[in-house]
């Protein structure tokens, strides 16, 4: 889904790359629990698996979750999704996107991967269903080109779930 | 009969840009001679933006002999060696610019610059040092700051580098000595007599020995920066450190580059943020030079 803002990426800033490695060392040092950083030579892509917390709906279960750096990171969100299959729950669509504020508008660059990954997790263990967002398939259709979820017009919906 | 003439003329004006130079006396230059001056430093930056190093070297060096007490064609001059790696002639540039202008950053930060690359890093430090605090007082964000930064916490690194090799060799020798200096005390004390408890004894004596030895060494382990000296959004330990009414403390540069691209609240607890609220932590400052006098393998950036 992600290949056309892959392909016209620019390549990281000096600062971002500072960050990004100092980032990398901290969490191979001190990992979030639950998550596990796939071996890769890029820093600009990171695949993170994730799995579910237990005594949540999604104990065990094991997910991918695909971040990539844009060229003034961390003055701008990175875009992080879900890769396929993506976990049923209602702030998740079935192409992956995800819809968490801190992820847009609400991002800060006092954030890490590291803090996005668990507020990920923290979403998926407050989940009481198992199921798409309502206007999933009309939000998939409109990504069909590729789009980026950075380039969607966000309605968060609520903070329940 | 002309060449003669202007060759005289060009000969009193070099005899007097060396007496400039030497500091004492400034007979003022007529207006005609110190426009044409300006108008060759013109034609300088303009080769120079072209990456005419030669031309535009000609061109400030004619600036130079029409009106030897400005210190920016000196400065200028200075750049084109820089950039052709001639440290020499920089540095002879430098100090001539410094003569008629003791403020000027670029001359202080090139000289800094020329003195490393002979390995002077106490003196290039020095004169790093002055550039910095000159062209921060001026204008913190700019980029020559950044530069001036850049070179001086690598001089330092270098420096600590040089500095703490020395320290383990001379270390590793004294430890080598006074083990066998307690050795061979050992050895004396033994002809008179051996039980197991003094062997215990010594035994640990050589282990503390060891002890003593590591801790001393500690300061030159590089370790992690601790997080209270790090700027929370660059992850890198302060240089110019301000905090906000939230008490937060962040890298200068970096903040502003928040306020001004991601919006205007404070990163860690978003509350409202304006740039006039924003004041210098000097104790942090403080603690931060303190860590990197300690440690100097800390000016390592990546």
């Amino acid at each position: 889904m992600t290949s056309s803002s892959a392909s016209s990426r620019k390549a990281l800033s000096k600062i971002a790359c500072n960050r990004l490695q100092k980032e990398l060392l901290e969490w191979q040092v001190n990992p979030p629990a639950g998550f596990k950083h796939k071996v890769s030579d890029s820093l600009q892509r990171w695949v993170v698996e994730v799995i579910g917390a237990p005594g949540t709906l999604y104990t065990n279960e094991k997910y991918q979750l695909q971040v990539d750096f844009p060229e003034h990171y961390p003055m701008e969100a990175p875009q992080v999704i879900f890769l396929h299959p993506a976990p049923l729950h209602p702030h998740i669509y079935s192409n992956g996107h995800i819809c968490l504020d801190i992820l847009y508008d609400s991002w800060s660059p006092a954030m890490t991967v590291s803090s996005v990954c668990i507020s990920i997790l923290s979403m998926l263990s407050s989940s009481t269903v198992k199921q798409r967002p309502p206007d999933n398939d009309r939000y998939v259709k409109n990504c069909r080109n590729g789009r980026s979820p950075k380039e969607t017009r966000w309605w968060f919906h609520d903070d329940k779930v | 009969m002309l060449p003669c003439a202007s060759f005289r003329l060009l000969g009193s004006f070099e005899s007097e840009r060396s007496r400039k130079v030497g500091g004492s006396v400034m007979a003022p230059v007529p207006a005609s001679v110190a426009r044409q001056a300006e108008i060759l430093k013109q034609d300088g930056n303009s080769y120079f933006s072209k990456n005419r190093l030669g031309a535009a070297i000609d061109a400030y060096t004619e600036a130079i002999t029409l009106c030897p007490d400005v210190a920016v064609y000196w400065t200028n001059r200075a750049l084109c060696y820089m950039k052709r790696k001639e440290w020499d002639r920089v540095e002879e540039d430098c100090t001539s610019a410094l003569h008629l202008d003791s403020h000027s950053v670029k001359a202080h930060y090139m000289m800094g610059h020329a003195m490393l690359e002979r390995h002077d890093y106490s003196g290039g430090i020095k004169q790093l040092q002055k550039a910095l605090e000159l062209g921060r007082g001026a204008k913190p964000s700019s980029y020559i700051v950044e530069e001036i930064w850049q070179v001086l916490s690598k001089a330092k690194y270098l420096e600590w580098e040089d500095m703490s090799s020395k320290r383990a060799s001379e270390l590793q020798k004294l430890k080598e000595t006074c083990e066998k200096a307690l050795l061979n005390f050992y050895a004396i004390e033994d002809s008179q007599d051996g039980t197991e408890e003094v062997a215990d004894e010594r035994l640990q004596q050589l282990q503390y020995l060891e002890e003593v030895f590591t801790k001393v060494g500690e300061d030159d382990r590089p370790k992690d920066v601790p997080d209270y000296l790090c700027c929370q959004i660059s992850l890198d330990i302060f240089r110019d450190p301000v905090i906000t009414p939230s008490g937060i403390t962040y890298e200068r540069a970096v903040l502003l580059d928040h306020l001004q691209k991601v919006g205007k609240f404070d990163p860690v607890t978003r509350v409202p943020l304006e740039q006039h609220q924003l004041v210098p932590n000097l104790a942090v400052k403080e603690a931060v030079q303190s860590f990197l006098n300690r440690h100097g393998w800390a000016y390592k950036m990546s």
